[in-house]
């Protein structure tokens, strides 16, 4: 099997070793990624942040056994990251009623103009609307820029499929935001 | 690169070409560049589905969250320093611990050897006294 190429495997080795200055290294690189991704998966800050740290722990665990060359480290990440935005939205869906209540629409009233953060927050509230599948594919390839591939593989999916979720995700995103005018989002 | 291929491509990565995948970019590229009026509205869509993805915000690491972070990689490394600490002590306790059960093994046997030999030269002596003792029976001194 190839070797694969691993942009962070210096800094895991030295992470490993309990090396400070590459520990604040891989916070400074990690972290943020982590919280955006857990952030856009569930919408809610507090929780993203607690599934940020729970992977940041989990990485100071594997770090000193990693095997470099098996997989990308990030890309672990991502995996932990993920599977617990799942656990988490599956406890959501347990604990919510079995008719979901009629979500409000959180747009402007006719008479207000647009500002640059009703767009963010409406966008942020149509994207948690989205079926999980769809939000995680856009997440992951539109936010977390992974590569198609990379995505597929995290989603246990074809390349195909992924598309697939892509474009219906964006699709929806557009229909759920068809009155917001084009360039009205960077007002 | 067909028609076909370069709408779907644009409606699940977007207009950005940086987004598309990398072994169909300069394919899908060309085919852009020989159609522009066939591509104008697809890639029009899919730029404003782009420019609603960019509005969206996202949350920053606060500092709190920043020290929580770098305390759990200091107390992970600790404990991991000291649960390895601990895996040599216990190592050496294993070790030290046979030993000293194999000294323990080796007094007990020399002892039950030394209290067998010295007995057994004792009844030895007895019996070598008794036999020159006429009034004595035999049979009492070994019993």
């Amino acid at each position: 099997m190839a070797l694969i190429a691993d942009p962070d495997g210096d800094l895991v080795r030295r992470v490993g070793q309990g090396d400070p200055a590459a520990i604040q290294a891989m916070v400074a690189r990690k972290l943020p990624r982590m919280l955006a991704l857990a952030h856009r998966m569930l919408g809610d800050v507090a929780e993203a942040e607690d599934v940020a740290q729970e992977v940041m722990l989990r990485a100071w665990k594997q770090a000193p056994v990693w095997t470099p060359g098996q997989a990308r480290f990030d890309t672990w990440l991502h995996r932990v990251g993920l599977n617990l935005c799942y656990d988490r939205l599956r406890r959501r869906r347990e604990v919510s009623t079995a008719t979901p209540p009629d979500q409000a629409d959180t747009g402007p009233a006719p008479d207000r103009g647009l500002l640059a953060a009703d767009v963010g927050a409406r966008v942020d509230a149509a994207l948690t609307r989205l079926p999980d599948r769809q939000r995680e594919a856009i997440v992951l390839c539109h936010y977390q820029e992974l590569t198609n591939i990379e995505a597929a593989a995290l989603m246990a999916i074809s390349v195909e499929a992924l598309e697939s979720l892509l474009s219906r995700g964006r699709r929806a995103l557009r229909l759920a935001l068809a009155d917001i005018r084009p360039g009205a989002e960077g007002a | 690169m067909t028609s076909e291929r370069f709408l779907a491509l644009v409606a699940a990565y977007g207009a950005d070409a940086r987004r598309w995948p990398e072994d169909e970019r300069a394919a899908a590229r060309a085919h852009a560049a020989a159609w522009p009026e066939a591509v104008a509205d697809a890639l029009a869509e899919a730029d404003a589905a782009d420019a609603l993805l960019r509005a969206s915000r996202v949350a920053h690491p606060t500092t709190v969250l920043r020290d929580r972070v770098m305390a759990s990689a200091a107390s992970t490394h600790f404990k991991r320093v000291r649960d390895e600490g601990r895996c040599w002590l216990d190592r050496l306790t294993l070790v030290l611990g046979a030993g000293w059960a194999a000294a323990t093994c080796s007094g007990i046997v020399a002892g039950v050897m030394m209290a067998t030999w010295l007995t057994t030269d004792a009844q030895v002596e007895a019996v070598l006294y008794q036999a020159f003792a006429p009034a004595v029976d035999d049979a009492e001194v070994l019993g």
